[in-house]
């Protein structure tokens, strides 16, 4: 038993059914590995993901949301990735004005073939919110 | 530059003006039915009358002490299942012509034979403090309102800077009353249409008069830009003030933990339209396991839960298209700044998306449009190093 007990955030990973989830598929087929802590959920499109999911993630007890969609240009429905940008922004910048760290959501493209870029973003978030600790919020019960 | 406007004189006062000018133009038949303010026979309150008989217009009140309707709730009401066969005039402050420009963008109005007339707007008086003595409230309003003090107002009023035109260009017609010195006020177009209606008034003059009209309407703008600059001055501080008290997880808790979930807020904002709303809907009612799971892992969980989630979620829905009115803080029972918070977030969050809200009917909705090449800072960078590091490893 380690006498002292490290940070393991929860972290949940969004991704499209299309690009994002193809970049997990293609993850498993070379074998790569990313943290257990990080919990893929699929979602249709990113542009299709609400707000409302993001901050209800980070309210019930996510330390980090990570969102993956296609690149610019690559997306299923023509379009969703730029609403998911503009979405983001709003996400953003409702948590910057609140002082509840933007900087816990992360929006980065991944591709079908791009395993290698899907298992390095859940292992480059999952330090990225070990240097930040714990989310606030996953303790507070009055939420 | 061609002097584009008139001269309102008000002998009498403003209101009677305004209203002598809008029975004239009903008389006219420019306008069908008037749509203004008129103060309820208990004389504590005011209410949107849709007004066809000229008789009850003398009663109306266009600038009234408090606003205990957003009109653009009022202009939503009355056109969202269609557009206007009979020309109607609305008679509402800046804000509220604001939200029923939001409201149109929505799908949830229609500005089809509907005039927006708006007025310099001196902000208007907490309902709360209009109630301990409807009276005294209405003599402290037009004290104040003449001297141009916006400290009785309401906190959001304070703070306003799109009270008038120039801020706030999406009226058909705007009446500048901010003190011209002479008693009297400008009337201005603010479309085509607003245009029309002053030719039919025949309130396009002659050259003598040309120049008087010039005259007014330079010293209207500078006042009006010398109390735009100071309002902005203001409302820059007292944002940074709202978000030094609110910022961070243990003050926004607290500053939303006295919430009854009442949803007075909601219900009561021009553009929260949804019929059902999001956050009183089957999704957030949830079986009994998932409650005991969430208490499980937070050690406790506050009954009705989502509390937070409702004002967050609520601004992530409603901030891009909040036009700063504070009808939400008017309308809490607790007096959470609720009406400060959200103008301080949707302030920044039309900043960061380039939008102001109610500002014309052509930009186009910000969760609509996008540009392929913007917003390149959400994005998050690639950067290799994981790879390499993996690479060594293996």
């Amino acid at each position: 038993m380690s006498e002292k007990q490290e940070f393991v955030p929860r972290i949940i990973y969004f991704m499209c059914s299309w690009c994002g989830s193809g970049g997990a598929e293609t993850a498993a087929a070379h074998h790569l590995h990313y943290p257990e802590n990080v919990i893929p959920s699929r979602v249709n499109c990113t542009g299709a993901l609400p707000a409302v999911h993001i901050l209800r993630t980070l309210i019930e007890g996510a330390d980090g949301v990570v969102i993956s969609g296609c690149h610019p240009g690559d997306c299923h429905y023509e379009d969703g990735n730029f609403r998911a940008r503009r979405r983001i922004a709003l996400v953003k910048s409702l948590l910057d004005s609140l002082g509840l760290e933007p900087e816990r959501v992360w929006f980065r493209y991944v591709a079908h073939g791009e395993g290698r870029r899907f298992v390095d973003t859940a292992a480059a978030f999952n330090d990225h919110i070990k240097s930040l600790g714990p989310n606030p919020l996953k303790t507070r019960s009055d939420t | 530059m061609n002097a584009k406007g008139a001269v309102l004189s008000a002998d009498e006062g403003m209101d009677r003006a305004v209203i002598e000018w809008l029975k004239e133009a009903l008389k006219r038949e420019i306008f069908d039915a008037v749509l203004i303010p008129v103060e309820t026979p208990a004389e504590d309150a005011f209410a949107y009358l849709l007004i066809q008989n000229p008789a009850i217009l003398d009663r109306a009140s266009p600038l009234p002490p408090v606003m205990p309707v957003q009109g653009g709730k009022a202009i939503g009401r009355l056109t969202m299942r269609g557009h206007l066969n009979d020309r109607v005039a609305a008679v509402v402050r800046p804000c509220e012509a604001r939200a029923a420009i939001e409201l149109t963008k929505l799908k949830q109005a229609h500005l089809t034979n509907l005039v927006l007339i708006t007025l310099d707007c001196p902000g208007v008086l907490p309902l709360s403090d209009y109630l301990e003595d409807p009276a005294a409230g209405a003599a402290r309003f037009a004290e104040a309102a003449a001297q141009g003090d916006r400290s009785p107002m309401r906190p959001t009023c304070q703070i306003c800077h799109r009270f008038s035109l120039a801020q706030a260009p999406g009226a058909d017609l705007h009446i500048g009353i901010l003190r011209n010195g002479d008693g009297a006020a400008v009337i201005v177009p603010g479309s085509a249409e607003g245009e029309r209606i002053l030719e039919k008034m025949e309130m396009t003059e002659g050259d003598e008069g040309t120049r008087l009209v010039a005259q007014m309407l330079e010293r209207w703008s500078a006042q009006v830009e010398e109390v735009v600059d100071a309002q902005l001055e203001r409302r820059r501080q007292a944002h940074a003030e709202v978000q030094a008290a609110v910022a961070g997880a243990d003050r926004l808790l607290d500053t939303f933990s006295s919430c009854i979930n009442c949803h007075n807020c909601q219900r009561v904002c021009p553009v929260c339209y949804c019929r059902q709303c999001y956050f009183e809907s089957t999704a957030l009612k949830l079986p009994p396991d998932n409650y005991l799971a969430r208490a499980a892992s937070k050690g406790a969980l506050r009954f009705a839960p989502d509390t937070l989630l409702f004002h967050l979620g609520r601004a992530s829905h409603m901030a891009l298209s909040c036009v700063s009115c504070g009808a939400c803080e008017d309308a809490c029972p607790m007096d959470i700044p609720v009406g400060q918070v959200f103008s301080l977030l949707a302030d920044r969050a039309q900043d960061a998306l380039g939008y102001v809200a109610g500002r014309s009917l052509e930009d186009p909705l910000p969760l609509v449009a996008y540009e392929m090449e913007e917003l390149h800072d959400v994005e998050q960078p690639y950067i290799e190093i994981y790879h390499e590091q993996e690479v060594q490893d293996a």
